[in-house]
């Protein structure tokens, strides 16, 4: 794979910790930012961020090339990873 | 015409003034009708007022979030642990238990948050985090 997934996420989020446990029990690696952690001027920065992406503020959002998966969805992940 | 004016309690949780029973006294805990906080009865320059006994307790937001369903016969799916726990983390890293869901700790995200007791669970079947369904 050329470049890591990415994963949006936010740390008291259960269906984030869902899809960061699957890319793990899946031994795919990927970067990770927990955004509700970061600073303000950083996490104002990636928000706009996801939302230029997404067009909202959801979590989690991972980013596998070309693809924008919103939410925890184990069928859209295994596609895209092609698992 | 003579206007009977109804009493009414003051819940810090979700800002609210619900309706005060006969009978209820200073010291008595008591449910916010609104968001289901307990809240110990007190009264404040003549206004009731409700004070959270267990403020920031892993118990407190157990207690909400069952008597919220309770009140509004709402039920949970297997996912009720697990957003529990976010609410529970949330307290620790923001002071209260917002929506473990959402980006902002305002009042109004305190669960059950603004949008929950407006009616998106009756309209949606589901509240923005999945921690309160309606039933089938």
């Amino acid at each position: 794979m050329a470049e890591k997934p990415k994963v949006y996420a936010l740390s008291t989020c259960p269906y984030c910790k869902r899809t960061k446990r699957f890319l793990d029990q899946h031994k795919i690696e990927y970067d990770c930012v927990d955004v509700d952690l970061l600073d303000d001027d950083k996490q104002d920065e990636v928000l706009e961020e996801i939302e230029k992406i997404t067009g909202k503020r959801a979590f989690p959002v991972v980013l596998i090339g070309p693809e924008v998966i919103v939410g925890h969805d184990e069928e859209r992940l295994r596609k895209a990873l092609k698992l | 015409m003579t206007v009977h004016e109804v009493t009414r309690v003051y819940c810090p949780v979700c800002q609210a003034k619900f309706r005060y029973v006969e009978g209820w006294k200073e010291g008595d805990i008591v449910v916010c009708t609104v968001c289901g906080q307990r809240l110990r009865l007190a009264k404040e320059g003549g206004e009731w007022v409700g004070t959270r006994p267990e403020k920031g307790k892993d118990s407190e937001i157990r207690a909400r979030v069952d008597e919220y369903a309770r009140l509004k016969g709402y039920t949970f799916n297997d996912m009720k642990e697990e957003l529990i726990e976010g609410l529970i983390g949330k307290n620790k890293l923001f002071g209260d238990f917002y929506c473990p869901c959402r980006m902002l700790h305002v009042p109004e995200f305190m669960c059950p948050c603004k949008p929950t007791r407006g009616g998106d669970v009756d309209r949606d079947g589901k509240c923005y985090c999945g921690l309160f369904w309606k039933k089938t």
